[in-house]
């Protein structure tokens, strides 16, 4: 009895060596993207009647997490609208994956809600009918096939395995569906993710850095199916601190730091609302005039091809000026800050780790 | 529900949701999917075949003592006691149960694994956005769980049907397959292997770490075993009489109460004691694991 006690328990321990190993093994994937040869299927033109487009709203309302006394997520309220592409942006550890797993009933709230169509996640009859995540590139069993991952969920669910077949297609992983996770590339990873997402055809879609270990034409595809799902009337947030990639995908921002809100609005709004960083292009013979006509709170910094900064005063304030002290102007452009600047503005010093 | 998109799939009828039934089956995919559940089932196969080996030996050695090791008066004393028509059925139910006492560790681990590799592989996420009703997704792996236990039992009261019988022929003697002390172990068995996977099961949901599941569920088996010198050495220091038989609190001890009837130690308690005690720890590792599970954060 003893000697099969001990065969038994040192099996044990042979095997959980093993499990452990496969574990850890993620950091073997390759992060070349999905490459040439996954051209993703395109969708269907469809659209989401105008009646319907409400139940993708998603309200957060004083939304706040504490863990052992720090709050990862700090009274946050925002809305989120149908039809359109929001980035949810902050540095790391600003509470982005935090909101979203609270969004989806994973993480449950200190205090405030998040509704979905004013409905909250676990309440939904069928929420992957309604909603599709992406949550981590990494969640998948390593040694199970991305077919039988997905085919997983729809059993689940309750919807036909076939579909699982369609999503595979759809995002251009049709041939790799019947090799493990364990051999996916990161961006194959990312694909895998979106197909599970879309296993319900969803009407709001929630992504967490989707982007994150996609090669340029992997981060290009990816742009191209959130910006169709959205001209589809789907409601698509998607997280990022990747502030490149937003600019061109993003209709919206929801701009976090710290766990509080920072700015919400269309990208040109929120960095409209940052006029206090515009400054104005002027080039003129007679740079140190202007400069004394323009008086003491604005402060005139030399361009290296001869022209100047001007920051305190707007381009009219600056044109009317010139023109009263009779100076020549040759060049006159208001530069608005771009996104990375307004981020940086608006999370200054609220990055650190906390 | 119509497809937004143009789906063939999802415009199918028949499309009513999650179910329970639903859910069960998508674990038993989860478990037919990866290596780990097949590398139970095989390895429990392997043990089962090394313990019917291990255990006809002894059994051969019953009927037949070996000179010199044992006085010639004792051996034949012993070898009649096995050759009586109930020394050959207790053989014949230990052969049919070959290994089954250390066995519902392959089912005690199964049911740990259904829960923690959810946690291990970053599974978890993905199987509670697809069903928020947490406790519906336990009771489910609960179903499976149950349902490996009595798999592992299966393949093992098979493989010992049909070495059993040809052993008992070799050995030239016999009893008869259906006598009620080896249906009743052979039965008994199959609550154990029930019980333990849904044991661990619990102990999984409870834990949810893996490696540390599987440690703590090992650790409850073997140290179990420690629990007879335990209560035998307080007994000695306090001479009171239950002491001898309080080991049966001990799971596994609990567990061979129930199968043995009693004579799992010396002073046992009768078998319905060890399935209450087992049935209970069981309950009360379920109860605790679903309002947990409920409870707890999925980072």
């Amino acid at each position: 009895m003893v000697v099969l006690l001990a065969v038994v328990v040192v099996g044990g321990l042979v095997w959980l060596a093993r499990l452990n190993r496969g574990g850890t093994r993620t950091d073997r994937a390759r992060t070349d993207g999905a490459g040439p040869g996954f051209p993703g299927r395109p969708l269907g033109g469809k659209r989401i009647p105008p009646a319907l487009m409400s139940q993708g709203r998603i309200d957060v309302c004083g939304l706040t997490k504490e863990y052992r006394g720090v709050r990862a997520v700090d009274d946050l309220s925002f809305t989120v609208e149908p039809g359109r592409v929001t980035g949810f942006l902050g540095p790391n550890g600003a509470g982005k994956t935090t909101t979203l797993r609270m969004l989806l009933d994973l993480v449950e709230p200190t205090a405030g809600t998040a509704t979905i169509g004013g409905v909250r996640y676990a309440d939904l009859d069928q929420p992957i009918r309604r909603v599709g995540a992406v949550l981590e590139a990494g969640a998948a069993h390593k040694d199970r096939t991305g077919r039988d991952h997905l085919r997983i969920v729809c059993q689940s669910a309750g919807i036909s395995l076939a579909r699982a077949d369609e999503v595979l297609e759809l995002v251009g992983l049709g041939v790799a569906g019947n090799r493990t996770f364990r051999g996916y590339s990161l961006g194959m990873r990312q694909r895998l993710g979106v197909a599970a997402a879309l296993l319900g055809d969803p009407q709001v879609l929630i992504l967490d850095e989707p982007a994150n270990g996609l090669d340029p034409e992997g981060i290009r595809w990816m742009r191209d199916l959130l910006r169709t799902l959205a001209a589809q009337g789907r409601t698509v947030l998607v997280s990022s601190h990747l502030l490149g990639e937003m600019a061109l995908l993003a209709d919206d921002l929801v701009i976090v730091a710290a766990g509080r809100l920072a700015a919400q609005g269309t990208v040109a709004s929120v960095i409209g609302s940052m006029t206090y960083l515009s400054r104005t292009l002027v080039r003129t013979p007679e740079l140190e005039k202007l400069a004394a006509v323009l008086g003491r709170d604005v402060v005139v910094t030399p361009a290296d091809d001869g022209g100047a900064y001007i920051t305190g005063a707007d381009a009219v304030a600056i044109g009317d000026a010139a023109l009263r002290a009779g100076v020549a102007i040759h060049q006159l452009v208001t530069q608005l800050p771009d996104l990375e600047a307004a981020f940086l503005e608006l999370t200054a010093g609220k990055a650190a780790i906390r | 529900m119509t497809a937004l998109l143009d789906s063939a799939a999802l415009n199918q009828v028949g499309d009513t949701g999650t179910t329970l039934a639903r859910l069960i089956r998508a674990e038993f995919m989860k478990l037919r999917t990866t290596s780990a559940g097949w590398l139970f089932i095989v390895g429990f196969i392997v043990f089962t075949a090394a313990a019917l080996t291990i255990n006809g030996f002894g059994s051969h050695y019953q009927l037949y003592p070996q000179q010199g090791l044992v006085s010639r008066a004792q051996g034949l004393a012993e070898a009649a006691q096995a050759h009586s028509p109930a020394g050959v059925a207790a053989i014949a139910a230990s052969m049919m149960t070959s290994g089954q006492r250390v066995g519902v560790l392959f089912a005690l681990l199964l049911g740990v694994v259904v829960v923690t590799s959810e946690f291990a592989n970053q599974t978890a996420a993905v199987t509670f956005v697809t069903v928020p009703r947490r406790a519906t997704v336990i009771r489910a792996k609960l179903a499976a769980a149950a349902c490996c236990g009595a798999l592992f039992w299966l393949v093992g009261t098979v493989i010992a049907a049909v070495a059993t019988p040809l052993f008992l022929y070799s050995q030239h003697v016999s009893t008869s397959p259906a006598g009620w002390i080896v249906v009743r172990s052979v039965l008994l068995n199959l609550v154990a292997f029930v019980a333990w996977g849904v044991f661990g099961l619990g102990l999984g949901a409870v834990l949810r770490n893996q490696m540390a599941s599987v440690i703590a569920a090992i650790a409850v088996y073997a140290g179990s075993f420690g629990a007879e010198g335990v209560f035998t050495a307080l007994y000695n220091l306090f001479h009171q009489g239950w002491l001898l038989g309080a080991p049966v609190i001990a799971p596994a001890l609990a567990s061979a109460v129930m199968i043995m009837s009693g004579q799992a130690f010396p002073d046992a308690p009768a078998g319905w004691v060890g399935g209450v005690i087992m049935i209970g720890y069981t309950a009360a590792l379920v109860a605790g694991g679903i309002a947990l599970t409920k409870r707890r954060d999925v980072i």
